[in-house]
């Protein structure tokens, strides 16, 4: 328990909801996804297979589908220690948290820009 | 907090998407080229037919360009499937006249992506495309030159065997 509170001082807050939070390791260079009771290390490469994975899901699809196989998804990332089985409102979930994810990476990304690579 | 994102990778996720699917477009055009160099060889079409090989090589070659210059700024090239490429035409100017939309195509889908950078302010990629640019303008002008002739030489008579001569010697040598 206490280590895990060492280590979440040292993560950045990225995005959170309420169903989960990513966090991003400046050190490691990587991000950490807080989801679906586990928390799993992300490098660049990983977290965009996932962020491709979860978005090319058809949520629609799913909720139309009147078949009686679970409403399970599998996300399994190539090359990547972690797995997801998740239920379709976990997914709406996880694919919520990346969206706000990225929105903030791009928007770190623009405020760098802006703050710290001026030309002089 | 670090820019990860840009630590990474110098061109952006959207602009990585769009260089991938230029990818695919040069892979396609390669594959319909060979198509075609295929068709005029089987009837009787030598000249133009080793002129749509060299074409296919040449779009392979943007293909190449494309793919090396993703993996260069860090970003994930995707090695593209193709299908659906057309194997038969109905008559000798149809190819040509197929092939100059193709370039039409490929134009406007690099200036799409030139569009997207001016917006972005991907000064790096504008200046990459600026070579592709100036290619387009030699691949529709040899297109362009080579229904041309079906006008100026006419297909009666011994027309379409001339035609086949003159397209092997198409060349674009502008200095503009």
């Amino acid at each position: 328990m206490i280590t895990t509170v060492v280590e979440l001082d040292q993560w950045t807050d990225v995005f959170q909801t309420s169903a989960g939070a990513i966090y991003q390791s400046d050190a490691e260079r990587c991000w950490y996804v807080d989801f679906a009771g586990k928390v799993a290390k992300f490098d660049y490469r990983c977290l965009l297979k996932l962020r491709k994975a979860v978005y090319h899901i058809d949520i629609e699809q799913a909720l139309l589908n009147t078949t009686k196989d679970p409403d399970v998804e599998i996300i399994f990332i190539c090359a990547c220690d972690h797995c997801y089985v998740l239920s379709l409102l976990q997914i709406i979930a996880l694919k919520e948290l990346l969206e706000g994810t990225f929105v903030m990476l791009e928007l770190n990304h623009i405020i760098h820009d802006r703050l710290y690579n001026l030309p002089l | 907090m670090k820019d990860l994102l840009r630590i990474k990778s110098l061109i952006s996720s959207e602009i990585e998407t769009l260089l991938n699917q230029q990818v695919k477009k040069e892979a396609y055009s390669s594959s319909v080229y060979l198509s075609m160099a295929s068709w005029c060889n089987r009837n009787g079409y030598d000249f133009s037919s080793e002129y749509f090989f060299k074409q296919a090589e040449e779009e392979r070659h943007h293909q190449l360009k494309f793919y090396k210059y993703i993996l260069d700024m860090g970003g994930n090239a995707v090695s593209p499937e193709v299908t659906g490429i057309k194997q038969e035409y109905n008559s000798f100017r149809e190819v040509f006249e197929e092939a100059l939309d193709q370039e039409i195509s490929v134009t406007n889908s690099i200036k799409n992506i030139y569009a997207r950078c001016m917006k972005d302010q991907d000064f790096v990629t504008m200046e990459f495309l600026n070579w592709f640019l100036k290619e387009q303008r030699e691949e529709e002008y040899k297109a362009r030159r080579a229904l041309e002739l079906f006008e100026v030489i006419g297909e009666e008579g011994t027309g379409r065997w001339q035609i086949d001569k003159h397209v092997g010697q198409i060349k674009y040598d502008s200095e503009a």
